[in-house]
């Protein structure tokens, strides 16, 4: 028994954990409010006053005290825990929750279509989201395009904000009675419109037209969104209506601009056969061919005729990155030599940095990824929400716009992949021609952005740009010179974000 | 395959008579050793994506072969120590996903002999199992395990009928811990998880085993079943991950020879029902020799 009992005492010790530690994000107090904010100027509003709000009762009203009074008698008093519990997760950042809830809606939706029994591919359908196969596929081109209108949207939206709050200078309800007491840090703005609604509204319109079969969810979200800062004490209730009215009327020009920006052609795959004659006449001996069974038409093909958002389409060309080496060449050798070293003795360390940065099927994608870490430095850096979504629009458009940039230079090139030269894959093969990496872009592009906004961890966000280009090479997906290439392009679409961030009137 | 953690000792580790495994009824006898080398082979062409019977033309035929050294102990002849160590090898025969192998997860079982009455017995078994290297878990279905530590705890009715004919009934809970992934995100039921940590749900077998055993020879037939106490579902057309609730129910036959102290057996067995889950044919051949310490 004296056996039994110390292997007893070992399993003990060694007892399995199911704790996770998921990211926590708290409410802080912004660094700065920003007085002039409403005077910065916005991606797609022609002006802070495109979408007009009624002006709001004076504190002295008859009906406003009857808010303030509800707020008192009846709201505070009557909190729920499930309330309170909103209120905390609310309170660590409108548009950080809102982005959060975009990039979970990403992961969720990014699937790739099962072919069908007679091996064609359904196209998915806007029309009928949750038919299998649901719409949208939230492929990384998708994923960036839909969160940068969702950053844009929060940023137009809450500049207009400012500029109503700080015209009608409206006090919030603890600042009118001291008896109320606020559960959640303040930003020491005025409450009128209520800034957490205007997010919420811009963020819900946007976000229900790329995810459409998620009409409940949403909803959702945004009830609870709104009623939180009733619940916090922030607000009452026609600060939040003025914030939804406003939050709505800004979406819906954002809305007017995505409706046309030429994504919904981004699927016309009646242009591929140019494009493979293209890639043949510059040279490739072996165009790009999708490696699936059945083969799978190409993703987004006319993706690089979108609209891109810090640049035009002129300049879009002129920046697209020259000839990669063609099969035949020496460098090719040698660079598929390095892919062919590495399908042999990949290393643990390699397989690991493929798979940090993979962000594959049932992931938010490299750009969701990277609108986490703008995040979190937002966080970091105690932005107010209407500094965050200043900040996410730069880095969200700079990556819609790598996107939109490395889909034209895919196709442009049509060149092969990796593994129609008899190459494995340790994270999943992209169904799109191998130059550029889109990795290497997307992070390129985000990390020059952050760098602006963040000098002093420059260092580190280009280091995690030059590992997720690295990861495209240890995942054995592309060739290096996909990487080195889409990097530099990345570098230089970040910079037209940059330099229109520069020009804006916050700094 | 992803299971392959927990289903390594039912699929690969058959050692009976003196050589003994953790879910039988058979004790080697004091000081009193049992090594054993057991090939695996399992595979499957068809899978349930969470309940959708389905081929995968990307993946073709999913083999995991293994090499499993194990050895058996008698401490007295009613408490027996166990342990494991397989070495797994995976592979797809189409697409191109790149197999994968290494050291999987050993594991040490304490198995004790707790009651015993006209031809009746009761056991119990505590066994724990950890990764011993650092395999990617969350590469399914290509993954040669699930990364996760686990601790077993199993109770075991056998009953000797005659005409040395056994019949065994076992039932086991597993307790399996979170995994460490490369990642640093992960959906699980619809959530978006900002972590590396991924909690691998606990899990249920049971088994039913009727077999003939005199002296050199078994032979045995038996089912389980295995089954997640929670989970979420492959999504359409995903892979599969550590969070998945898989079941799956499983039919054998099991036969061993052991003239003396050098022995064989074998083992065939075929997935018939399951969710989120492999439908996979395994076999097995194991080298036995007995040594006296």
């Amino acid at each position: 028994m004296k056996y039994l009992y110390s292997i007893l005492a070992f399993f003990t010790l060694l007892s399995c954990s199911k704790e996770v530690d998921d990211t926590l994000y708290k409410a802080y107090t912004p660094s700065k409010v920003d007085v002039n904010g409403g005077t910065w100027k916005p991606f797609i509003l022609a002006s802070p006053s495109d979408v007009a709000i009624s002006v709001p009762k004076l504190a002295t009203d008859a009906d406003y005290l009857k808010e303030i009074d509800s707020l008192k008698t009846i709201v505070i008093p009557g909190l729920t825990a499930a309330q309170k519990k909103a209120v905390e997760y609310w309170g660590a950042g409108a548009v950080l929750r809102w982005n959060e809830i975009g990039r979970e809606l990403a992961a969720r939706y990014n699937v790739p279509p099962a072919s069908n029994a007679a091996g064609v591919y359904p196209v998915p359908n806007a029309a009928d989201p949750l038919a299998d196969p649901k719409f949208p596929f939230a492929n990384p081109p998708y994923t960036a395009r839909a969160l940068a209108y969702l950053s844009i949207a929060q940023y137009d939206a809450l500049v207009a904000a400012w500029k109503y709050k700080y015209q009608y200078n409206r006090k919030a309800p603890y600042e009118i009675d001291a008896t109320i007491k606020p559960l959640l840090p303040t930003a020491g703005v005025p409450a009128y419109p209520s800034e957490e609604a205007v997010v919420a509204q811009a963020s819900y319109v946007i976000l229900l037209a790329m995810f459409p079969g998620e009409g409940p969810f949403l909803k959702e979200k945004l009830a609870e969104a709104k009623n939180s800062v009733i619940w916090a004490a922030k607000n009452v209730s026609s600060d939040v209506d003025a914030g939804t009215t406003l939050g709505a009327g800004v979406a819906a020009k954002i809305m007017a601009r995505a409706k046309t920006d030429g994504m919904s052609a981004a699927n016309n795959q009646a242009i591929v056969p140019d494009m493979i004659a293209r890639s043949t006449s510059l040279g490739f001996v072996n165009p790009w061919k999708s490696q699936e069974s059945p083969a799978r038409p190409p993703m987004l093909p006319n993706y690089g005729t979108v609209s891109t958002i810090n640049f035009d389409r002129k300049t879009l060309e002129s920046i697209r990155p020259v000839m990669p080496y063609l099969e035949n060449s020496a460098e090719f050798k040698k660079e598929l030599a390095e892919l062919q070293d590495i399908n042999q003795n990949q290393t643990r360390e390699q397989a690991a940095i493929a798979n940090y940065w993979a962000d594959g099927p049932g992931s938010y994608t490299p750009p969701g990824h990277w609108h986490r870490y703008a995040c979190d430095a937002g966080v970091a850096a105690k932005y107010s929400e209407l500094r965050m979504a200043r900040m996410l629009a730069y880095v969200g458009s700079a990556l819609m716009d790598a996107g939109i940039a490395c889909w034209e230079t895919k196709y442009y090139y049509y060149s092969p992949r990796p593994q129609q030269f008899g190459l494995k894959t340790s994270v999943g093969l992209p169904n799109f021609p191998s130059y550029t990496s889109g990795h290497s872009t997307f992070s390129y592009a985000a990390a020059t952005v952050l760098s602006s906004f963040f000098p002093e961890n420059s260092a580190k966000y280009y280091g995690y740009a030059q590992e997720a280009s690295d990861s495209r090479v240890y995942g054995l997906i592309h060739f290096r010179v996909d990487c080195v290439m889409g990097g530099k392009h990345g570098r230089i679409i970040g910079d037209f974000a940059v330099k229109r961030a520069n020009a804006d009137g916050a700094q | 395959m992803k299971y392959l953690a927990s289903l390594l000792l039912a699929f690969f580790c058959i050692v009976s008579v003196r050589a003994q495994m953790p879910h039988d009824g058979i004790y080697m006898n004091k000081k009193l050793a049992c090594g054993a080398l057991i090939y695996g082979n399992s595979s499957w062409t068809n899978y349930w994506e969470n309940q959708l019977f389905r081929e995968n033309q990307n993946i073709g035929r999913l083999t995991t072969e293994s090499m499993t050294a194990m050895l058996a102990y008698g401490i007295t002849k009613k408490i027996n120590v166990i342990a494991v160590v397989p070495y797994v090898r995976t592979n797809a025969s189409q697409g191109n996903l790149m197999g994968q192998k290494g050291f999987q997860d050993a594991s040490l079982w304490l198995k004790a002999k707790a009651y015993s009455t006209h031809g009746l017995t009761l056991h119990g078994v505590l066994g724990f199992s950890t990764p011993i290297s650092n395999y990617v878990p969350d590469f399914m279905p290509m993954s040669i395990g699930m990364g996760a530590r686990s601790l077993i705890t199993r109770g075991i009715i056998t009953y000797d009928l005659p005409k040395h004919i056994y019949v065994n009934g076992s039932i086991a809970y597993q307790m399996r811990s979170h995994v460490n992934v490369d990642r640093d995100a992960y959906l699980n039921g619809g959530k978006l998880y900002q972590t590396n940590q991924v909690p691998v749900p606990d899990a249920f077998d049971a088994a039913l085993r009727i077999g003939y055993l005199k002296k050199d020879n078994q032979l045995e037939l038996f089912a389980e079943t295995f089954s997640c106490t929670k989970g979420d579902d492959i999504r359409r057309n995903d892979m599969p991950f550590l969070t998945n609730d898989m079941s799956m129910t499983t039919v054998g036959v099991y036969g061993k020879y052991q003239p003396k102290h050098l022995g064989v057996n074998a083992k065939v067995s075929y997935v018939v029902a399951g969710q989120n889950a492999g439908q996979s044919l395994g076999v097995s051949l194991g080298l036995l020799y007995i040594i006296n310490l």
